[in-house]
């Protein structure tokens, strides 16, 4: 099966809440992550 | 437990099958029982698709890990959210457009129907032994604990959850899943709270961070290049990564949640969903487990929290012999609470050092008690033939178990600390974890048997009514398949660890075959076919003649997938793609 001749889910347009498109919110999950990792490792290596 | 406890376990257990049966009404097709007539909003099925990977033997076991090896096992899940983001992109618009049931049916209109009966069987064997340990672990520690008999312990958990599976198939497992997910989050911040609330008033947060710190427990960023290092910031992220890829991806029990979302749109808002919440949920399970472990730096904890340990210590070793240990341990406990509260006070190096030392002589007195219960077991019988053949331990690479009661410190915290009330209430928890862990995995075995056995070589056409009775008693098979594994499983010894392998040496190829799949528009079904089997074998060989942590196995199975994937594909000199 040919993914592109896959046909499109007529509810696949539906709007992406808040971010508004898909590379946005992938955007956003890859940022809040990489900020989640800094936290950590600052938390980690507080000196208490 | 108290009589309240009790009651909330029991009101707890009766009221979510209850809910279960009516959330679950309304089944007339299976696309209804096993997709949920694909009408599901991306915040419940995104809290499914959750509480399906939290077991409670993950939920207890994360926590006493905390507690015995600190927080790096939090590195596993730094993959997950970057596992969600290609997910998303790459196979759910795959799934979702071709309308399929099981993942592995994709695979047979991609490639052949050889491979999707190979990918589908695999699921079926490793998965349907799992879900047997799924549901045993749990119940030897509550029945370690509660002093229940393990056999109604099993019974309960898994007869509750099969009767409302049975009727109201995957709605009911979504909407219970959605229940039990609340119940988890709040068991969660229960156990958080409490356990910074019974420090001594004397000892700060920050003085038990700097406790727990100077002990280890907060290391969990090792930026340690080596592959035989455990939980490394590298084997987290790319292990981890395709460990992900490979749960998220392929395994039909999470692949089903999300395929029953109500539009594309849906299904990949619910992954996106668990990747902005559950590195965070991690970090504060684990985070509590720490907690726990300064909270016992200031109460004495048992000297092996496995009670029926414990137990048969004070039963075959010499009184005096037990006795003495006690009162080392007593003492080595006093002398680190000691040592903790004057390094909480002065934060000097010295009194790091001393800290250290009474920690030391700390965990050497837990080990007193342990040798002293291996020596008297070797005096009173000579020890039990194995249960897993040595000839298949040798393949497999097993080494003789190690003691460990890791998984019995959480819940003796809980039963021993929390209010009354309260402890039934993360009782109810841990039989939340597991209820909807056991849940998914019985609707997606019953969902993969139907769909891509019964369905393909028995009847095909069966008419509504008839494939409804049919994927209701194959969700029964596989509940009472699951309970007689859970049964059997005390018997069955390192075979536990056979099963918890084999699952291991596969997940990564079958990644590998969907990656071949969606990735490369040219592979062959032969090349995906053939690449599977060398995946497989080059984890088995990896696994058995090496020492690389296991976080790895699923790179080299889907890595060697691929490349052998292609490369067959490329000597074939075409393509037997389908169209289909």
């Amino acid at each position: 099966m040919d993914p592109s001749s896959l046909p499109p889910d007529p509810d696949e347009e539906e709007p992406v809440p808040i971010f508004r498109t898909w590379p946005r919110i992938y955007a956003a999950v890859v940022v809040c992550t990489l900020v989640t990792m800094a936290l950590i490792a600052l938390f980690s290596s507080w000196d208490y | 437990m108290s009589r309240l406890d009790w009651t909330v376990l029991v009101v707890y257990v009766v009221a979510i099958v209850a809910f279960g049966i009516w959330a679950g009404r309304g089944n007339k097709k299976i696309d209804d029982f096993f997709l949920a007539g694909r009408q599901m909003r991306w915040w419940a099925v995104g809290l499914s698709v959750m509480a399906t990977q939290i077991s409670a033997i993950t939920f207890v076991g994360t926590t006493g890990q905390a507690y015995t090896d600190g927080m790096r096992f939090l590195v596993v899940y730094f993959g997950l959210p970057f596992a969600m983001v290609i997910l998303c992109m790459t196979l759910v618009p795959f799934f979702y457009r071709a309308r399929v049931f099981t993942a592995y049916e994709y695979l047979e209109r991609r490639f052949d129907s050889r491979t999707r009966t190979a990918t589908s069987l695999l699921f079926l064997l490793s998965r349907g032994l799992s879900v047997g340990v799924t549901l045993y672990a749990p119940s030897l520690v509550l029945s370690v604990l509660l002093g229940w008999s393990e056999s109604a312990t099993i019974l309960l958990m898994g007869g509750s959850t099969i009767a409302y599976v049975i009727y109201g198939g995957n709605k009911s497992v979504i909407w219970t899943d959605v229940v039990q997910m609340a119940v988890i989050w709040f068991g969660i911040f229960l156990c958080f709270g409490v356990a910074i609330a019974q420090i001594p008033p004397t000892v700060t947060f920050t003085d038990a961070l700097a406790v727990a710190r100077t002990a280890g427990r907060l290391d969990i960023m090792n930026t340690s290049p080596s592959l035989t290092e455990p939980y490394t910031l590298w084997s987290g992220l790319i292990g981890g990564l395709f460990l992900m890829l490979a749960y998220f991806g392929c395994d039909q029990s999470q692949v089903q949640r999300y395929l029953s979302g109500s539009s594309l749109t849906q299904s990949r808002l619910s992954l996106l969903f668990n990747a902005f919440l559950k590195v965070p949920m991690q970090f504060l399970i684990l985070l509590t487990g720490v907690l726990v472990f300064v909270f016992y730096h200031f109460h004495l904890p048992p000297l092996l929290w496995n009670r029926g340990e414990l137990a048969r210590l004070e039963r075959v070793a010499a009184p005096s012999e037990v006795a003495r240990v006690q009162s080392h341990f007593e003492a080595a406990h006093a002398a680190r609470r000691r040592a903790a509260e004057r390094y909480a006070q002065t934060r000097e190096d010295v009194d790091a050092s001393l800290y250290h030392q009474a920690a030391d002589a700390f965990d050497a007195t837990r080990g007193e008690a342990i040798a002293l219960l291996r020596q008297a077991d070797g005096r009173a019988a000579a020890p039990a033939p194995a249960a897993t053949p040595t000839w298949l331990s040798r393949i497999l690479g097993l080494k003789p178990a190690s003691y460990s009661d890791t998984n019995y410190i959480f819940p003796t915290y809980i039963l021993t600390y929390l209010p009354r009330g309260l402890a039934g209430l993360v009782v109810a928890v841990i039989f939340a974890a597991a209820m909807s862990t056991l849940s998914g995995e019985l609707n997606s075995l019953a969902t993969a048997s139907m769909v891509d056995f019964y369905k393909r070589f028995l009847r095909p056409a069966g008419g509504d009514v008839h494939e409804l009775l049919v994927s209701r008693l194959l969700t029964a098979f596989w509940g009472a398949f699951a309970c007689l594994i859970a049964l059997q499983a005390g018997r069955l010894g390192s075979a536990i660890e056979v099963v918890n392998k084999f699952g291991s040496y596969f997940y990564g190829s079958i990644l590998g075959v969907f990656a071949l799949a969606v990735l490369t528009p040219r592979a062959s079904a032969a090349g995906a076919f053939w690449g599977l089997l060398a995946g497989m074998a080059s984890v088995w060989a990896v696994a058995t003649f090496s020492s690389v942590h296991f976080l790895w196995y699923n790179v080299v199975g889907a890595v060697v997938v691929f490349v052998v994937g292609l490369a067959l594909t490329a000597l074939g000199g075409r393509t037997d793609r389908r169209t289909g």
